[in-house]
């Protein structure tokens, strides 16, 4: 409140000094420009994304209202702390880019935006259900979901062939048959078990689920990960780990695995769409050998993890509807569109007016990316959003259980020590 | 006593207030001259420790007000089983790091003390490691330390000393630490070396030679001329040695993240995961501030060290 009245007093006294100005410079019309957004997003993996925001985007949108529009860029890894200045502060950019559960955790520093959000809908064909796992607090959209960084399975066709494997494996099961077999060919998988923020999550979570088992029932209380389910989906991953992988994954961040990938040193790893698109920029020739499927199934199914990226509008804004007349327009279809198109995929829609766009012509191999997006969760699931959900991501209490047992430590004791973190973090979160 | 005295005197003499005078005194000068330095740290040390302290004794979620729980957040990293990993981690890692730097930086120091040829640019190239950005210099062990790519693990295989890819440097839990230890050796080492080698130098030639004379030989200069006239450089160097690894942040992070599976989560990086990660500011700075404890049993140490020397 005290924002928005210290700056339409500041407006008027520039439409004084404006119209001061007129006077002395004859008759014209009196019209104060209108105060430039700034919007902060983390440095894209596919650099031409950002500069088509800020150098096309940005422009035609001062040319069509007036409004200049900054674009900052922040480094990988860093959004959040930059988020959580802004927002414990009350200054900075306007508009943000933010992820995972963000929307929750800054509930009372953005600005409602179900408004619009139901206007693109609306206009583009409607939300995937997904998309509002993530950014509806308390029945309000808190952000703008633009695009679902999904992660699969990505594989070298030729070396699975050799294996005996046209297609990918189903299961978890014929996966880590699969995988014996190419380890002992020396081709080993490689999936990131260390410390990371997205490519560990990207497949321990979806294991976990596919095999029936979660941290926490929906009711966001009840304890349940102590289950045969999690104890199952542990000794699976400790024999995929000791039967199929490079000792290294334990260390690994999300660095290591598109290293080890686009290096020919592992055949199979879980990831993003980076890899291939990494491949086709720098490795033709090994792209033609690159696919990407879905995570495969457990006894309850397949499943993927949610990562969705959104825009939110800080409260601290002084002019939230300008905020909001930006968003709008950077999400209808004439803009959205070609700026989506840019990234080809590697940013999936959650609009279902893009399902069958043409970017998903352009690689065939990222469809399965598209057909996730459906039952996509965010780690944590089936609970609702909570603060208790980030402290056990920061924590990386469900990796850690995975890790502990894939170094030696005995299924009870890895499922005993999570127990006891989720029931200690549940309970104060 | 006298000071007072006199500048009663003088306050009789001349009545008129005069500013520079005033200045002048010794005790409004004295405070002028400190006060800059102490403002600088209440505002850049003092206010941010103290309301650490604070943020510690809240329940206190990103970007939501805070309420007062006393002990609760002391009592949950009591009760917290990686929080004590992170002790026995960061004491492992100051522990082995400070006297491996300790001993090879005395090396290090006795050898460059030494005449030889280029000894100028060794000298100068010996500081490399410590003047390159610490996440620059970490990065380039980050390929060094990564199996398919590391130079080391290359030549092991290549003389065939062990079978290919070689040893996980940041995966094996037990090599993680012990590689990390080494990075922070190799990083902390010029910082020794130099500090101790102007030590060195200080010591008067004339003594090396009564000893020789005395028929000592070159242990026995060392271990009864250098060693003791070391002895207040080494303790210093080590003291601030210790205070930078037990707070060590961008080293770790940059190379495991306290991974794998917390094997090398130390205080810095645990607390700024679940503050910052995790948006928990109070459990965040309980962490945070459990590492001022021994901390300040270190600083005791040394104000109490140095006390005789300065008499």
């Amino acid at each position: 409140m005290v924002s928005v009245s210290r700056a339409s007093r500041r407006d008027l006294l520039k439409l004084t000094a404006l119209g001061a100005a007129s006077t002395l410079a004859g008759p014209s019309i009196v019209r104060a420009a209108p105060k430039p957004l700034t919007m902060m997003h983390e440095s894209s993996f596919i650099p031409p994304y950002d500069a088509h925001f800020k150098t096309k985007m940005a422009a035609a949108y001062e040319k069509a209202t007036g409004t200049k529009i900054n674009y900052e860029i922040v480094s990988v890894g860093s959004l959040l702390t930059r988020v959580t200045t802004a927002a414990e502060n009350g200054t900075g950019p306007d508009m943000t880019q933010i992820g995972f559960n963000w929307a929750f955790l800054f509930n009372e520093k953005f600005v409602d935006v179900s408004d619009i959000a139901d206007e693109i809908g609306k206009e583009s064909g409607g939300w995937y259900p997904s998309a509002q796992e993530a950014v509806v607090v308390g029945g309000k959209w808190k952000a703008i979901p633009f695009g679902n960084i999904g992660q699969l399975m990505n594989w070298r066709t030729d070396w699975f062939k050799q294996a005996g494997y046209e297609k990918f494996p189903e299961t978890w099961d014929e996966l880590l048959e699969a995988g014996i077999k190419l380890k002992k060919q020396g081709h080993p998988f490689g999936f990131e078990l260390g410390h990371g923020f997205g490519d560990n999550h990207g497949w321990l979570y979806p294991l976990l689920w596919s095999y029936g088992a979660r941290e926490v029932e929906a009711d966001g209380k009840t304890i349940v990960i102590d289950s045969d389910e999690t104890a199952r989906a542990v000794d699976y991953c400790r024999r995929l780990y000791k039967e199929t992988m490079l000792e290294d994954c334990l260390g690994w961040t999300d660095v290591n695995n598109n290293k080890a990938f686009l290096s020919e040193q592992i055949s199979c790893t879980n990831n993003a769409e980076s890899i291939l698109w990494a491949a086709k920029k720098d490795f033709p020739e090994m792209a033609k050998v690159i696919d990407q499927s879905p995570n495969p199934k457990g006894p309850k199914g397949s499943f993927a993890m949610l990562n969705p990226l959104c825009h939110a509008i800080f409260t601290h804004t002084p002019d939230h509807k300008a905020a909001k007349d930006f968003l709008r327009w950077v999400m209808k279809p004439e803009q959205c569109g070609p700026w989506l198109d840019i990234a080809v995929t590697y940013y999936q829609p959650f609009l279902h007016k893009y399902d069958d766009a043409p970017m998903w012509n352009v690689e065939p191999k990222n469809k399965p990316y598209r057909d996730t997006l459906k039952d996509a969760h965010l780690p944590g699931w089936p609970a609702p959003l909570s603060r208790a959900q980030s402290e056990t991501i920061a924590k990386y209490v469900v990796v850690d259980m995975f890790a502990k047992a894939c170094a030696g430590k005995s299924t009870k004791d890895v499922i005993a020590e999570a127990k006891a973190q989720l029931v200690q973090i549940y309970k104060t979160a | 006593m006298t000071a007072e005295s006199l500048a009663s005197v003088a306050a009789h003499r001349r009545p008129a207030f005069s500013l520079g005078r005033w200045l002048e005194r010794g005790g409004v000068f004295a405070w002028l001259m400190v006060l800059p330095p102490v403002l600088f740290l209440v505002a850049l040390v003092g206010y941010p420790f103290f309301y650490g302290i604070w943020l510690s004794l809240l329940n206190r979620p990103v970007a939501a007000t805070g309420t007062f729980v006393g002990l609760d957040n002391y009592i949950n990293a009591w009760n917290d089983p990686v929080f004590w990993q992170v002790v026995l981690n960061t004491f492992v890692y100051t522990a082995v790091a400070t006297v491996l730097k300790m001993v090879g930086g005395l090396g290090l120091a006795l050898v460059m003390n030494q005449d030889f040829r280029f000894k100028n640019l060794t000298r100068a190239l010996l500081l490399l490691p410590f003047i390159v950005p610490t996440v620059l210099s970490t990065i380039a062990w980050q390929w060094i330390l990564d199996p398919a790519f590391s130079v080391v693990n290359w030549t092991l295989v290549a003389t065939g000393l062990v079978e290919k890819p070689g040893p996980s440097w940041l995966g094996n839990p037990h090599l993680a630490m012990a590689s990390l230890i080494v990075v922070n050796v190799w990083r902390g080492l010029p910082f020794y070396a130099i500090t101790l080698l102007a030590g060195l130098q200080t010591i008067s030639p004339e003594l090396y030679e009564a000893a020789t004379i005395d028929g000592a030989g070159t242990w026995g200069k060392f271990r009864y001329v250098t060693l003791p006239l070391m002895k207040p450089v080494i303790f210093i160097v080590t003291m601030f040695s210790v205070i930078f690894t037990f707070a060590d942040f961008q080293l770790i992070y940059v190379l495991t993240k306290g991974g794998p599976a917390n094997a090398t989560h130390v205080f810095a990086t645990y607390a700024f995961d679940i503050a910052m990660g995790g948006g928990q500011f109070g459990q965040g700075a309980a962490i945070a501030l459990t590492m001022v404890p021994p901390l300040a049993l270190l600083i005791l140490a040394m104000a109490i060290y140095l006390r005789p020397s300065k008499s």
